[in-house]
């Protein structure tokens, strides 16, 4: 009998239909891989699974039993534990508090520090964690942070446990000890999730692989019976060729050069320049400083040293205005924190970068408002009702497209994409990569960081690998390849240079 | 893109969406017009024209105030420090036209009535923008900052009048600004003429002027305006110049009334400001809200509090029923964002 079944899942929101009748089922002692891209449904289904969300129509049986979570803690009571991506955790109260936190050991109406710490450590001898109990959470490394969470989970008595991307914050060590103690849980009847981006550990992990696309499920198979090509295939429905449909544009005169930019702690001596019609990609790994780069390039952040040329010119940028006035323009990486105002009308989001052409006198002028948001919604095929119509209301792919709208707005020289297909359906993926097509094609020149390999690899004309605040390397468009670009990102490469150097050194004396 | 969109469920949403802003934008006047009527049921003295005149004049001031109040709160912010300037306000322009201070020292010679209320307001959009330029330059919290002037607005103004009320003669100015004009054979008081004039400019400048959407723009997501290229700082300083200085021509409006400035001239008008705004549909984080309903709003509690002398509650208990709206008015204000779990039935966003 299956620990779990999911049956005819339905959940959507305003404006998508996230899951499309999903089923899904889970057998006891089993590692279940669930795979797919960004938007195909995988958080929500899980949310629907722990209590956060409710499913809009569909069954979950547990045990044998229909069960409905209304809550988080619900769904923990009946034995199903949830590992986050991001830690959900209390850094400075101690390891024993945070596995105990919500479910405390009282005697006498009083916490049992002692029995609690003894239960902390008998949980953490489990995992070969030689970890004091007492020790407050924010001294240990993220990976034994992690540890704690599945030491919580033991502790919760958890018969499901679902782990989103455990392993993204993991050194290769960790994630062995990781695996190890998955086999453990296994070997004694857990049941695991396993949501991750990497394919090559949920092949290595996994008894069984489910695929989710859109909303639906593609495929359950036997993980031992699936090869990556088909994976890759199974999730993305389509081929490479479709998936980026990268045209190259003509290049143009140099748009943006950036001299020597340094920022203390964060970015060193960074140089490099964008052409007209050029998409340069900027890869590297999670904090390497990507983001951190196209803000103080943008003004968002100060910088510490370094010069800005836009067209040849040199320009100071002290904040935002000045770069939107220099016309570099920034799709940030969140655009529901970052790039919208959520509550106000598309219209309003539109035109909020380039009032000051939009007025007649004092006043701003509807007609003109009105006429500039309806082309754009045209342009580039923004679906919503009206433009009255709230942004809070819209899809993740037509919200990008607003905060694109809003910017192509103010005629940009140079336009700075930050992740810019996060959170987006397939579908809104690929009209997003013909825009910076004919974006490119009109003689924009592109930035674009973004942390999908495939992505990098299948829009960029060129490729800047960002290693702790410095640039690796560059990579172009012909020689670039995933394994290339990770070893630039993770410093390999530099450190062989480095050994080469004091090897050639050697010789000479 | 096409296949993710599912037209049912979002009409019926769309639907809901219309009637719930519908009820949004009138519910306040729904209420208001029905307290009007049950007072005008149960209490025969308030069915005479004068007490609806009364009831306009007793608007006006506050009405002022809560419209700088509803700036700042449409961005997010907060102004504690309105009373204060009400109060501080009538006391710089009566010490002004008086010439005196409490102690009979002669400390000027009294100023033309319409000088000493430029000088006031004048000083009130300054130390209002001051306060904007502590709360944006050096990142500090409003609720703090605005806090901290109160208390100095209020002990200037208590140590110019050692605690006393300077009295003054109004000039033609003020004789002016306190007249009566005779329309449909009602005497409208001018002090709420002078208030629907404001609550249009100001409606026109939220509406129609790029101020006014960079006002939402900001109250709706402050880091995505800056970001957009927005010089959010210099708004915020206007926002709270704006606050300063209407919450000032509230407090001439008072003074000219009881002809006397006074440090308690503005007691209780914070949180009556507060609470009009928020009755009136304007959402206290901020982006969501707009100037009339602030001034229904204001006339809900006026109508109230009329009702309770009406009804011959003792005016020791005003202050309950006060605390009371205040209160409710918070509590629907987190209704209305569909943050109250065990009130949140079956919607359709999570």
């Amino acid at each position: 009998m299956n620990l779990l079944e999911m049956r005819g899942i339905v959940k959507s929101f305003p404006g998508v239909q996230a899951l499309k009748s999903v089923d899904f089922d889970v057998r006891r002692g089993e590692v279940h891989a669930l795979v797919g891209e960004n938007g195909a449904g995988k958080s929500t289904l899980m949310k629907i699974l722990s209590g956060v969300y409710q499913a809009d129509a569909g069954e979950i049986i547990f045990k044998g039993q229909p069960v409905v979570f209304r809550t988080p803690r619900q769904a923990q009571d009946a034995g199903i534990v949830t590992i986050y991506q991001e830690l959900n955790q209390v850094p400075y109260l101690s390891v024993t508090e945070n596995i105990f936190l919500g479910s405390e050991w009282t005697r006498n109406g009083l916490l049992d520090w002692p029995a609690m710490h003894q239960e902390a450590r008998r949980l953490l001898a489990k995992l070969h964690l030689d970890i004091d109990p007492r020790a407050p959470l924010y001294t240990l490394g993220v990976g034994q942070q992690q540890m704690v969470e599945v030491a919580k989970a033991l502790h919760q008595k958890a018969d499901l446990i679902i782990m989103d991307e455990p392993t993204s914050a993991l050194s290769v060590r960790e994630i062995e000890d990781l695996f190890a103690i998955i086999a453990e849980l296994k070997a004694e009847g857990v049941a695991i999730i396993y949501i991750s981006h990497h394919l090559e550990e949920t092949f290595a992990i996994s008894d069984r692989t489910t695929v989710l696309r859109d909303g639906r499920k593609v495929a359950t198979r036997p993980s031992s019976e699936l090869t990556v090509e088909q994976l890759i295939r199974l999730m993305v429905g389509r081929d490479l060729a479709e998936q980026f449909p990268k045209e190259i544009a003509p290049r143009g005169k140099e748009m943006l050069r950036v001299e020597g930019l340094r920022r203390d702690g964060k970015l060193h001596d960074i140089s490099f320049s964008v052409h007209a019609g050029e998409i340069l990609g900027i890869a590297g790994l999670v904090g390497a400083g990507r983001t951190e780069l196209v803000r103080a390039i943008f003004g968002a952040d100060p910088i510490d040293g370094g010069r800005i040329f836009v067209e040849g010119k040199e320009v100071r940028i002290r904040n935002p205005r000045d770069a939107v006035r220099h016309g570099i323009a920034l799709l940030t990486e969140d655009r529901k924190t970052q790039g919208l105002v959520l509550l106000m009308s598309v219209r309003d989001n539109i035109t909020l970068a380039s009032l000051d052409r939009l007025t007649r006198g004092l006043f701003t002028s509807a007609a003109k408002e009105q006429e500039l948001s309806n082309g754009f919604i045209q342009s580039l095929a923004i679906k919503t009702p009206n433009q009255q119509q709230l942004v809070m209301n819209l899809s993740g792919g037509n919200q990008q497209k607003i905060v694109l709208a809003k910017w192509l707005a103010t005629h940009p020289k140079v336009l700075i994409f930050d992740e810019p297909t996060r959170g987006i359906d397939v579908g809104a993926k690929v009209e997003i990569y013909r825009l910076m097509n004919e974006l490119a094609r009109r003689g924009v020149a592109i930035l674009m960081v973004s942390s999908e390999l495939p992505e990098v690899l299948g829009m960029s004309d060129r490729i800047m690998v960002i290693h702790e605040g410095r640039v690796a390397g560059f990579l172009n468009r012909d020689e670039a390849n995933q394994e290339r670009i990770m070893e630039l990102a993770t410093g390999m490469a530099a450190s062989e240079i480095e050994q080469s150097k004091l090897f050639e050194a050697s010789i000479h004396e | 893109m096409s296949e993710t969109t599912i037209p049912a469920p979002r009409e019926r949403n769309e639907a809901m969406e219309a009637l719930r802003r519908a009820l949004a934008a009138t519910g306040p006047l729904l209420v208001l017009l029905l307290l009007i009527l049950i007072l005008w049921i149960l209490s025969p003295p308030f069915r005479s024209p004068t007490s609806l005149m009364l009831l306009a004049l007793e608007a006006a001031a506050i009405g002022v105030v809560a419209a700088g109040q509803t700036f700042v709160i449409l961005t997010g912010g907060i102004d504690l420090s309105v009373e204060a300037m009400v109060s501080f306000a009538g006391v710089t322009a009566a010490i002004l036209i008086a010439g005196t201070n409490i102690a009979g020292g002669q400390i000027a010679f009294g100023i033309a009535d319409w000088q000493a209320v430029l000088i006031a307001i004048t000083a009130g959009l300054a130390i209002g923008m001051f306060q904007g330029l502590i709360i944006t330059g050096m990142n500090m919290n409003p609720l703090i900052v605005t806090l901290g002037f109160r208390s100095m607005l209020l002990g200037v103004s208590l140590v110019w009048t050692r605690g006393a009320g300077i009295n003054i003669q109004k000039g033609p100015f003020l004789n002016f600004v306190t007249s009566t004009v005779d329309l449909f054979g009602l005497r409208v008081p001018m002090p709420f003429i002078i208030v629907l004039g404001i609550y249009f400019l100001l409606w026109i400048v939220l509406k129609h002027t790029k101020f006014g959407r960079y006002t939402y723009a900001i109250g709706g997501n402050e880091t995505a305006t800056r970001l957009s290229g927005i010089n959010v700082d210099r708004v915020k300083v206007f926002i709270y110049g704006i606050s300063g200085l209407l919450a000032a021509i509230g407090g001439i409006l008072v003074m000219a009334r009881l002809q006397s400035g006074a440090y308690q001239n503005g007691t209780n008008m914070t949180l009556i400001s507060v609470a009009a705004v928020v009755i009136g549909g304007t959402a206290l984080s901020g982006g969501v809200g707009g100037i009339w309903g602030t001034l229904i709003g204001v006339f809900i509690i006026r109508v109230v509090e009329a009702g309770l002398v009406y009804m011959s509650v003792p005016s020791n208990a005003k202050e309950i029923v006060i605390g009371a709206i205040i209160v409710l008015a918070v509590a629907l204000d987190v209704i209305r964002r569909g943050d109250v779990k065990w009130l949140r039935f079956r919607r359709a966003r999570t």
